[in-house]
């Protein structure tokens, strides 16, 4: 069974069509990567997946780990264990990252019908995640992303996702505006939760978080639509030829 | 355009007040002339007196010293100033050096002068004044905090006013602190609810700071159904001198709380943080008027309200910049949170600016729960009741951490999640 099966998707805002018929499959073990230009329709697909309200499902299907997707909540689909990592981390001053962390973290056994996380253990994996992710302990006890530059917010997402270890982590745009030093510690977490358990939307508008994280297959958003797909090496004539060349070769 | 007096109110005039007989004879006139604040006053637009106004309140008549607050303050050995119902319950045996504590009915005739002398002086033309005449011409109680030079008082000074003893009884209490030259204090306002009982409470706090002292003040408004309370504050500072002031409604059914700060020496600094909770039917105001009288001298304000079902928040602010006070740094921010259709928040800052070399900046909003912030929570798997909640309590959380005393700011943290918590079960039933 596959973790993942989006079916001749379609999705409008505001009676207007932006998703018009997205076909995908993904199992897990594998890591797929979006790519598309503005407007294309990859931050709507993010936040259809993710349950997002302001958003209308016209037509088709989407199956996650054997739930139908269209009909859980945000959070259920959260606890059943798709993360989304945002393109633009929101954020809250007043509720410690801390705070978040160990709530989540619960709201997942919660629904695994295990107890709550005893502390000592928590803060212990806690800790050893913010240290892998080149961050400062201070930061657990600061808001949620309150005063966070780009690339902090960033890593946060990535904490979030080794701690809660998803089965599908679905990225929107994770690279987007990080300086290499920050790419590098976010790609490197990324490659950490590679596994045969788990799948990996990477969706990104640049190339070269693809440098860092081999994706396994690489499809091409366009006009709401999934217009080609292929290997790793799809991604590199992308960069190498631009959009355009792949844009009329598909229609 | 001002109400007049009601007629229970003229029939109370004491004869003799804490005020020397001059000043108090002035008031007396005074109240008579000015009534109590109306509507079409612009300062009470949002607030009206009609519960005070309907009142009947009488004069306390003192109902002995075996009523104790119910709500406990997490605070290291702290100096306790009782009023029941206004009435003041005397001072505490130990008082630490450098601290003279006195009842201000026991006070010589120069520091009644002081405690009824207030900078910046009230004026007439300001409807709010009629409140503080009132007092003027009513007060008969009180307390006298003097902090001598260099002096640091560890041990908070604790100001219960525990309204709602008796039926229907009003108070016109009148504190004076005074901190000589680099000394500094804590002064906390417990204000609680003993009774059932309509009460209001008209006080006035009159303060002075001298050169390099600083005082923390801390307002806890922490509950009250049927609690009137019309409260002012007056503070003046002298050079170098710090105010750090936290203002906390969490109940009352009408609160009128309003500073008067004139910052009246270079490089003196003031914070003035707040915190309103209306709900149900509880309208909680607060009003500040920042003075910046001297060159190079800061103030930050931060206020915000959390307003539920048809509760009323409302916060005014005023910094006036004079000609001469230049390099002035002023912020103020406003933030405000609706939770219910019938809930109300009037916010207004008011920004009178006469010198050229200033920084100041002001904001308010008003809004609802942040639907990007509620939706981020989701999607780590909280459910919406706890995300809201959150949310709530992170709204608040922010003017709380801003407590001094790390004792004081965990219990209030652990009050307002409590408050928030109640909201919750009463959605329940609603449900």
């Amino acid at each position: 069974m596959a973790l993942l099966e989006i079916k001749n998707l379609h999705a409008e805002i505001d009676g207007k069509e932006i998703l018009r018929g997205i076909n995908l499959t993904i199992n897990a073990g594998e890591v797929h990567a979006i790519m598309g230009p503005n407007g294309s329709g990859k931050s709507t697909l993010c936040h259809v997946l993710g349950g997002r309200d302001g958003y209308e499902v016209t037509q088709g299907t989407i199956t996650f780990d054997g739930h139908d997707l269209l009909e859980m909540e945000t959070e259920e689909r959260a606890v059943a264990g798709m993360l989304l990592g945002f393109q633009h981390p929101v954020e809250i001053p007043g509720v410690k990252n801390i705070y978040l962390l160990k709530e989540s973290l619960n709201a997942k056994r919660e629904a695994q019908g295990l107890d709550e996380v005893d502390t000592f253990t928590f803060m212990k994996q806690v800790r050893e995640l913010v240290a892998s992710m080149d961050m400062d302990d201070a930061f657990l006890h600061r808001g949620v992303n309150a005063g966070f530059s780009g690339g902090e917010k960033k890593r946060n997402e990535i904490l979030q996702m080794l701690l809660l270890e998803p089965k599908l982590a679905l990225l929107d745009e994770t690279d987007s505006g990080l300086d290499i030093d920050a790419l590098k510690v976010v790609s490197e977490g990324i490659n950490r939760m590679r596994g045969e358990e788990r799948g990996i939307i990477l969706v990104t508008h640049y190339q070269r978080l693809l440098n860092y994280v081999e994706p396994d297959f690489v499809h091409v958003l366009y006009q709401g639509k999934i217009i080609k797909s292929g290997d790793k090496s799809l991604a590199h004539r992308l960069e190498a030829e631009g959009y355009q060349e792949i844009l009329e070769e598909a229609s | 355009m001002r109400k007049e007096l009601p007629d229970w109110l003229k029939t109370a005039m004491p004869e003799t007040a804490a005020a020397p007989e001059a000043i108090a004879r002035t008031a007396r006139e005074q109240a008579e002339t000015l009534g109590l604040p109306g509507l079409r006053d612009e300062e009470w637009r949002w607030t009206n007196l009609r519960a005070i106004q309907r009142g009947q309140f009488s004069a306390p008549i003192g109902v002995g010293a075996d009523i104790e607050p119910s709500i406990r303050l997490p605070l290291d050995n702290p100096l306790r100033l009782r009023f029941i119902d206004g009435v003041f319950e005397g001072v505490p045996n130990e008082i630490p050096e450098g601290l003279t504590l006195s009842a201000l009915a026991d006070a010589d005739e120069d520091t009644r002068q002081a405690a009824f002398s207030p900078t910046p002086a009230p004026s007439v033309e300001n409807p709010n004044d009629a409140l503080v005449t009132l007092n003027t011409a009513m007060a008969r109680e009180g307390v006298v905090i003097d902090v001598a030079a260099n002096a640091v008082i560890e041990r908070p000074i604790v100001i219960e006013w525990l309204d709602g003893a008796t039926e229907s009884v009003m108070s016109h209490p009148r504190v004076l602190v005074r901190l000589g030259q680099s000394s500094s204090a804590t002064l906390i306002e417990h204000i609680e609810t003993v009774g059932e009982q309509p009460s209001w409470r008209n006080s006035v706090i009159v303060s002075s700071i001298a050169a390099n002292a600083a005082l923390t003040h801390i307002a806890l408004g922490l509950d009250g159904a049927r609690r009137l309370a019309t409260e002012r504050t007056f503070v003046s500072l002298e050079r170098d001198a710090r105010y750090h002031s936290h203002n906390v409604q969490l109940g009352g059914q009408m609160i009128r709380r309003e500073y008067d700060i004139h910052v009246g020496g270079s490089g003196a600094h003031v914070d003035l943080i707040g915190l309103m909770m209306p709900r149900g039917k509880q309208v909680l105001d607060t009003h500040t008027r920042i003075t910046h009288a001297a060159a190079d001298t800061t103030s930050n304000e931060h206020y915000r309200t959390i307003a539920d079902d048809a509760g009323r928040g409302i916060f005014k602010g005023r910094i006036l910049i004079e000609e001469d006070a230049q390099r002035i740094q002023a912020y103020q921010s406003s933030n405000n949170l609706i939770l219910s259709d019938n809930a109300e928040i009037d916010a207004k800052p008011e920004l009178e600016i006469y010198a050229d070399d200033v920084s100041c900046s002001h904001g308010a909003t008003i809004g609802r729960l942040d639907e990007e912030a509620l939706f981020y929570l989701r999607s780590r798997g909280l459910q919406l009741d706890e995300a809201r909640g959150l949310l709530i309590a992170g709204f608040a959380q922010e003017v709380v951490d801003e407590i001094p005393l790390v004792e004081l700011r965990d219990w209030l943290t652990e009050r307002v999640e409590q408050r928030l918590g109640e909201r919750d079960t009463a959605d329940d039933e609603k449900a």
